[in-house]
């Protein structure tokens, strides 16, 4: 029995060593496979890309993880991944660390994102303008008859959590006015909802609520806000159309970021994102695709 | 023995030892980890303005590290969860030990500890499609996530600790004692309640502080039906109203933070919060099963 036992134990210490040796030499396979981390927004895009990259060149293996823009960039410095998604541009202090560490981010715009302001499908209100959503996201305006809604009751804004690049690009785009005024950020009383998924579930189910969702989180159960742009003009909808010519104030650029000018299977990948096939799933997925294609 | 036998006690021996030894060792260096972490947010921020401040703004300039509105978001939907898991799991315990037939508790003992089981993840899920929705329209709530359903969440997460600990002092408590009190003419209820759980007191405390730990270390629940926001809540009706504890705010900012930045240390600093809050429950529970060994008193 007990030699039995020794011998198990060296039989499993073995197979322990093989794999172990297998993935070590797994990892150093190089070129044909390639990860990609981040944006959680770019996410459900990225993963069909991959699915259909995949098709066509089933020899590639692309690694991908969510995690938040931010996540994505810090892989990306510490070499942990190829491509980092980012729904926001990459900030001065990461691209510091990045130069410390030896990484030089080059930046690739991939598609565009519109942010849509939703309400309960009950709330009379169908315009505003970006500095009334700023007075509302930052607490200012607590009230929905201060912004033409009357009997309405409190606001209660609902927001993504930090770790989503949508939280900083509605901050950059509605709440600082782009930049005019950095003092202001959200009031401490937001809800903080991890997903685009939990805002809309939330919104839906609270009559009293304002929150934000990326154009192709949309759904039936909110109504959607017509927006009037920084300094005024006529409302517009949050709809392809009106991201695609520039019309609408709340939308961005999705980025992917590589270090250095990309090459082998990652030039390839993006060349194709970046192709007719790649935006195509880009407008299936409700976001916004690049103007050349 | 043999040599090869000894040879082998003399391995298994040293293995065990060493990995009672690595159990040590990685808590003193996860807690020299958080200190190294945490510390350097005291050069931007005062321990008063952290732990006293009222505003958790990390990602405004300047940004703002008050903790309060955390902590007691903490506290808030920690001590509800407790209010509702200590009654029912002592009861449940106590049937369990001393009412339930023999084939009635062979079946729910193990329904308690399947409780434990259940991914938090699940628990959230419930919380946020079921019972949020349903509370907000029965008691006419302006939202569906607020304190007091992390409270209930957490409440029956926390419970299967609690009962199976609690359980386990009860069933120590001598027979004697039972015999005793039944003979002097007590009725059942009042053994229960007069003797064998006042005997089985320290055990019981054991069981709350096991269960306290569980709750406020607990995040992916609290996560989804808390509502995060970081106010500090108002006196009663805040259980009714949304709060953010310390482990939701590290799950949800920490993605999103740059390395070695202020706010990257105020997340290491509520993680140190963390750490010694349950560090001092787990050691009182400890002391206090400890006790509980012999009969108290």
């Amino acid at each position: 029995m007990k030699r039995r036992r020794v011998q198990n134990c060296v039989a499993v210490t073995a197979c322990l060593a093989v794999g172990f040796a297998l993935f070590v030499a797994g990892c150093g396979a190089p070129e044909r496979t390639t990860s990609q981390i981040g944006s959680t927004t770019v996410l459900p895009l990225a993963d069909k890309w991959r699915a259909a990259f995949n098709r066509e060149h089933p020899e590639v293996e692309i690694a991908l993880s969510g995690g938040g823009s931010g996540t994505g960039i810090k892989a990306l410095i510490s070499g942990s991944a190829d491509i980092a998604n980012s729904s926001r541009e990459i900030k001065g202090k990461e691209v510091e660390q990045a130069r410390a560490a030896g990484v030089d981010p080059v930046e690739h715009v991939v598609a565009y994102d519109g942010i849509a302001v939703i309400l309960h499908p009950s709330n009379p209100l169908d315009t505003t303008s970006v500095e009334d959503l700023s007075a509302v996201f930052s607490g200012q305006i607590t009230d929905w008859g201060a912004i033409g809604a009357r009997g309405m009751g409190q606001i209660q804004v609902v927001c993504r959590d930090s770790a989503s690049g949508t939280y900083e690009a509605f901050k950059e785009l509605v709440i600082t006015l782009r930049g005019k005024d950095k003092s202001r950020d959200y009031a401490p009383s937001a809800l903080k909802q991890t997903s685009n998924q939990g805002v809309l579930a939330l919104v839906a189910q609270t009559k009293t609520a304002i929150g934000y969702v990326g154009l192709g989180y949309l759904d039936e159960t909110v109504k959607v806000l017509s927006v009037t742009p920084l300094g005024g003009g006529e409302s517009v909808t949050a709809t392809l159309e009106n991201v695609m010519d520039g019309s609408y104030a709340i939308s961005r650029a999705l980025y992917c970021y590589t270090n250095g000018e990309p090459s082998g299977v990652v030039k390839e990948y993006l060349d194709w994102i970046k192709g007719s096939e790649g935006q195509a799933i880009v407008k299936e997925l409700g976001f916004v695709p690049l103007k050349e294609s | 023995m043999s040599s090869a036998q000894r040879a082998w006690e003399w391995i298994v021996g040293k293995v065990m030892q060493l990995s009672g030894a690595m159990a040590i060792v990685f808590v003193i260096l996860i807690f020299a980890f958080l200190l190294r972490e945490a510390l350097p947010l005291l050069r931007s921020a005062s321990l008063r303005e952290t732990l006293f401040g009222d505003t958790w703004l990390p990602t405004s300039e300047p940004p703002k590290f008050g903790m309060l509105p955390l902590l007691l978001g903490s506290l808030y939907v920690t001590v509800g969860a407790l209010a509702i898991s200590v009654p029912l799991g002592l009861a449940t315990a106590a049937f369990i030990s001393e009412v339930a037939p023999r084939r009635i508790r062979e079946i729910l003992k193990p329904m308690v500890e399947v409780l434990a089981t259940i991914p938090s993840v699940v628990f959230g899920f419930l919380g946020l499609l079921l019972v949020g929705p349903w509370l907000m329209e029965v008691m006419d709530l302006p939202l569906p996530v607020f304190a007091g359903l992390g409270s209930l969440m957490l409440a029956f997460m926390a419970m299967p600790t609690i009962v199976s600990v609690a359980e386990d002092a009860i069933r120590s408590v001598p027979m004697a004692l039972r015999e005793n009190s039944l003979a002097l003419g007590a009725t059942r209820w009042q053994t229960i309640r007069r003797v064998v759980i006042p005997a089985a007191r320290s055990g019981i405390i054991a069981g709350t502080l096991l269960g306290l730990g569980r709750a406020i270390g607990e995040t992916m629940t609290v996560l989804m039906v808390t509502g995060n926001a970081a106010v500090i809540p108002g006196r009663l009706v805040g259980i009714l109203r949304p709060v953010r504890t310390l482990t939701a705010t590290i799950a949800g900012e920490m993605g999103e933070t740059a390395y070695a930045t202020p706010h990257y240390h105020a997340l290491f600093m509520i993680g140190l919060i963390l750490f010694v809050i349950t560090f001092i429950t787990n050691t009182i529970a400890d002391v206090a099963v400890r006790r509980s060994g012999g009969p108290a008193r």
